[in-house]
């Protein structure tokens, strides 16, 4: 167990964090593409995360200590929405769209969510960062 | 460096890691300026490895050449780090390059903290001698 091994765990949260980021990122501006290179309109995305143990295998405080990583992007199917537009050029014969499945409030909930967990990780480090220095003070 | 009953193993042990530290540093900085560079791959020294490193060959030097015909331990030098030292190229694809500016950023600090650590214990092994060399001379 490595003594500065909580600087390691905040850094893959930070990391995981931004990269979900970047899924809500591209989920937003998709929000109303109706054209993919798979056809159909876009699909809304997901970040699915896992933990990584830190450290050696033997060590038992570093099997328990575990930092985040990306495990997967997956893709929501759940139904698009469907609007009637018949002056659109992806209608249906009937004149509806399909639209992407992307909600903006839960774009917009995730967001802020992952934004306080990128700050969470970075107070954890700065924490982190006094608790070191103060322990160097010991003794003074 | 010399050894005796005044600079004993500690300093040279200390040495080291703050020697491997600034290359860290080094290291770590170079990452985060070319965070913009296409297909840049980060660089990073394990501490743990390059300290254990440094300081077996130190040990094996000491203890094994009895002879000058005897190979050194690793074929490089003592400080294991001004050596050609165990650089390894770290990161992940990120469709760019290989810097993640976050890691980057916080194994920067985590070296400085080594730094820090690393200093201290000097300044207190000093400040011990110092001790001694002032009540000595009394």
């Amino acid at each position: 167990m490595d003594f500065l091994m909580a600087f390691e765990v905040s850094a893959s949260g930070l990391y995981v964090q931004r990269k979900r980021m970047d899924v809500i990122a591209s989920n937003l501006a998709n929000i109303e593409t109706t054209r993919t290179a798979r056809g159909g309109p876009y699909r809304r995305k997901m970040v699915v995360m896992s933990a990584k143990p830190m450290g050696e295998f033997d060590a038992l405080l570093a099997r328990k200590v575990e930092g985040a990583e990306i495990d997967d992007v997956v893709e929501d199917n759940s139904p698009f929405r469907k609007v009637f537009n018949p002056s659109h050029p992806d209608a249906d014969k009937d004149g509806y769209l399909l639209k992407p499945n992307v909600d903006l409030m839960v774009e917009i909930t995730n967001m802020v969510m992952a934004r306080r967990a990128f700050e969470a990780n970075l107070a954890a480090i700065k924490t982190t960062k006094q608790m070191v220095l103060k322990a160097l003070e010991i003794g003074r | 460096m010399a050894e005796g009953v005044t600079f004993t193993r500690a300093f040279a042990a200390l040495q080291k890691a703050i020697g491997i530290a600034q290359k860290r540093h080094e290291l770590i900085s170079g990452n985060i300026s070319n965070v913009d560079t296409p297909d840049y791959r980060a660089k990073d020294i394990d501490f743990k490895t390059a300290m254990a490193h440094a300081l077996e060959s130190e040990d094996s030097l000491r203890l094994a050449r009895t002879s000058e015909a005897h190979m050194g331990p690793n074929g490089d030098g003592v400080n294991g780090v001004n050596g050609p030292g165990p650089v390894q190229e770290t990161g992940e694809w990120n469709g760019y390059n290989w810097v993640q500016i976050d890691r980057e950023m916080v194994r920067l600090m985590e070296n400085n903290m080594r730094y820090r650590t690393a200093t201290e214990l000097l300044l207190r092994k000093i400040a011990i001698l110092k001790e001694v060399i002032r009540e000595g001379g009394r």
